[in-house]
């Protein structure tokens, strides 16, 4: 097919099939006597008015206005539910769009046939076609199931609270309440309401240094992990990489909550002091300050190194021994070495690994969450001095239902994060060649 | 050797001593722990239990009027084992697919992902916890495997990765054979692909295994807890039992990991070599 957009193909095309195509989806199919292929197409523009007419229209009505009748207890009515229509309105959007898209496949069939002079009984017989369809287009069967479940549990859900993001949603106004569009005054209020807006750029302080020294701490850890275990004096080095890989194989959570039984009242570390003759100290408490937030950059270094150790020595394993060879001879030091030649190399093939770190580690939902949770702290608006921008969305979105500023929030941080990476990763190498791997 | 390459030998090993011992310390804390002869936090002096008894496991088992350990067990076998079978088909079919056909979408899907990986898998959490809340789906242990198995196919770079470092010809000479597509895949791609199916399935396994955020917002009710969420419930009176469950579901993944390490370098090599 030639690269003109379809739909002016089929304006200039001149037989009367595809007029037939253009104006009922389908009509063209069954004139070309590709009957089931017709019936198909025509049953889904029926079922697709069919919906419209029922219950589409006044979905869409509905999504404008989210309701208009609030339910009165005393009188007994039932109003309406903004949030329910909300979603109805959604589907409704993704069904037209997807009628869309079915109207154009059958553009595309109707002048395939009759560019292949296929009308008039000489197309093939429906279930051939089917299974001709199932092979040259295997990978639109392939892919159906894994789009239309990202669709449903990823995108659609991204949908709602972009906007969720929209709407006064939370609060005291929650269903049976009616929930109504207000733009952008949720962004305005993260960003400008006093206790609100100090909060925010607090956290977005604190989240912004955790996610550089965390990331920082973890890559390097990992890396100098991995240098120490390719030393050569080392024997048995697979019992010796045991130990981290042990810490990776424990399921984070477990650890996260091992660790808080250890910096507790009652954990060891406090029972020790306490024996010595001190007073127990509270390492996580709501004033433990720069303890608290010291304590989760080791956890997580914990937690994260054995990961970027095993990479780091995956990487290291391709490197050309030679060149260290060569560096000797020219009398470089082993710190010369690493500086000129490990990390180049190990940064070089990385760079996509740390942006996703940096990211994960931007959105570390589980270190505060379980070393600290629940805590708030004056000064913050529901949230603590350890708290990230994605603990302070669950406080305020799961905890106490501000839903429209939480997927403000969210939305703030996915614009911060997506912003940051891709800047970084489209001028990284390991983008450019994409599809030179092969 | 020179007394410099004994010195280097000396604190590099040394040096090795003190951070295997980091990392290895908390998980020996937990073994003793759990084999301590009574239940609270209180009890051990320091690291180290008073007594010495397998009470922590028997009371894990036996005692479960109110933490029922063996029904949560049950139930995180289940949603793993089903998420992951699940999970493992859809992201083997997208990988395979991306990789080895060239069509106009493919550019669009690609991008797309990426950009949807980038929203906080929080934010899409919430958004599910707020639809199943009003959908009344909450509480469901399928819905749970629903949401793992879709949002699988998202991570599918690592796979393909691996079907990318497959010769072409392999399958082209298939094709002039006049093998159909659907044949192809399933008697080429497939048996060329045992390591990474086996790399898929455990870490679509190990998340669900391990996750306590979706759990914890879906699951309500006492009887549907898996283990993450019953364990988080635990406080430091029930330290033995906490210890005792942790390491009861952490040895099975451990061992998995163990048997399976030369597949997790290449795996985690091969995701970041190709991303």
């Amino acid at each position: 097919m030639n690269g003109k957009p379809l739909i002016l193909q089929a304006v200039q095309c001149p037989s009367p099939r595809v007029k037939a195509s253009m104006i009922l989806m389908g009509l063209g199919q069954i004139l070309s006597r590709e009957y089931i292929k017709g019936l198909l197409y025509l049953a889904s523009l029926a079922a697709y008015v069919g919906y419209l007419a029922m219950i589409g229209i006044t979905d869409i009505a509905g999504f404008i206005t989210l309701g208009t009748v609030e339910a009165d207890p005393w009188l007994g009515t039932a109003g309406d539910d903004s949030i329910i229509m909300m979603l109805r309105g959604l589907l409704a959007i993704v069904l037209t769009v997807g009628i869309v898209l079915l109207y154009r496949s059958n553009l595309r069939d109707i002048l395939e046939t009759e560019q292949l002079g296929l009308y008039g009984g000489n197309a093939l017989p429906f279930p051939e076609a089917v299974r001709h369809f199932l092979d040259r287009k295997f990978y639109i069967v392939a892919l159906a199931l894994p789009v239309i479940g990202v669709m449903v549990f990823n995108v659609i859900p991204i949908l709602f609270m972009i906007l969720i993001s929209f709407t006064n949603y939370g609060g005291n106004i929650i269903p049976p309440k009616l929930v109504d569009w207000t733009g952008l005054d949720s962004f305005r209020r993260v960003l400008s309401l006093t206790g609100i807006r100090e909060t925010f750029f607090r956290i977005l302080g604190w989240n912004m240094i955790w996610a550089l020294a965390s990331t920082a701490v973890n890559y390097f850890g990992g890396l100098g992990l991995a240098l120490l275990l390719n030393k050569k004096c080392f024997k048995f080095k697979k019992f010796w990489r045991m130990f981290p890989i042990i810490a990776y194989a424990v399921p984070g959570f477990i650890t996260l909550l091992a660790f808080k039984f250890l910096f507790s009242y009652g954990g060891p570390i406090n029972y020790y002091i306490t024996q010595a003759g001190s007073s127990a100290i509270g390492f996580l408490d709501i004033d433990a300050g720069l303890k608290a937030k010291l304590i989760g950059l080791g956890v997580n270094a914990w937690i994260s190194i054995p990961t970027s150790m095993l990479l780091a020595t995956g990487i290291l394993s391709n490197m050309n021994e030679s060149l260290y060879e060569a560096a000797s001879i020219d009398g470089a030091s082993p710190w010369q070495q690493f500086k000129k030649i490990t990390l180049p190399f190990v940064v070089f093939s990385t760079t996509p690994v740390l942006i996703t770190n940096f990211i994960g580690n931007f959105n570390n939902f589980g270190i505060f969450y379980f070393l600290r949770g629940g805590l708030y702290m004056d000064g913050y608006f529901l949230a603590s001095d350890t708290d990230l921008l994605i603990n302070w969305l669950y406080n305020l979105s799961i905890d106490n239902n501000y839903y429209s500023i939480g997927a403000a929030v969210s939305l703030i941080i996915f614009i911060i994060t997506s912003v940051l990476s891709l800047s970084v990763y489209v001028r990284s190498n390991a983008y450019r060649k994409e599809d030179t791997y092969r | 050797m020179n007394w410099r390459k004994r010195m280097d030998w000396l604190w590099s090993h040394a040096l090795l001593i003190v951070i295997c011992f980091i990392f290895f310390f908390p998980v020996l804390w937990l073994i003793l722990a759990s084999f301590s002869a009574t239940g609270s936090i209180y009890d051990l002096s320091g690291f180290f239990p008073k007594a010495f008894s397998l009470n922590g496991y028997i009371t894990l088992f036996g005692d479960t009027v109110m933490y029922d350990y063996p029904n949560w067990l049950k139930n995180t076998l289940f949603v793993a084992v089903c998420s992951s079978i699940l999970g493992t088909t859809l992201v083997i079919l997208t990988a395979y697919t991306i990789s080895r056909f060239q069509f106009k979408a493919r550019k669009v899907l690609m991008k797309s992902t990426l950009v949807l990986s980038m929203f906080p898998g929080f934010m899409t959490m919430t958004a599910v916890y707020l639809l199943m809340v009003n959908f009344n789906l909450i509480n469901q242990l399928w819905a749970l495997i629903l949401i793992y198995a879709a949002g699988a196919p998202m991570g599918y770079l690592t796979q393909k990765g691996y079907f990318d470092s497959i010769s072409a010809s392999v399958f082209e000479a298939a094709r002039l054979d006049g093998a159909s597509n659907f044949r192809i895949f399933r008697s080429i791609a497939l048996p060329l692909s045992k390591p990474i199916i086996v790399y898929t399935a455990l870490t679509q396994f190990a998340w669900p295994w391990s996750d306590f955020i979706l759990p914890n917002l879906l699951l309500k009710n006492k009887n549907l807890w898996t283990v993450a969420v019953g364990l988080m419930h635990l406080d430091e009176t029930q330290f033995t039992r906490f210890a005792a469950g942790s390491i009861f579901i952490a040895v099975p993944i451990v061992i998995l990991y163990f048997a399976l390490s030369g597949f997790l370098v290449s795996g985690v090599t091969a995701g970041a070599a190709k991303e």
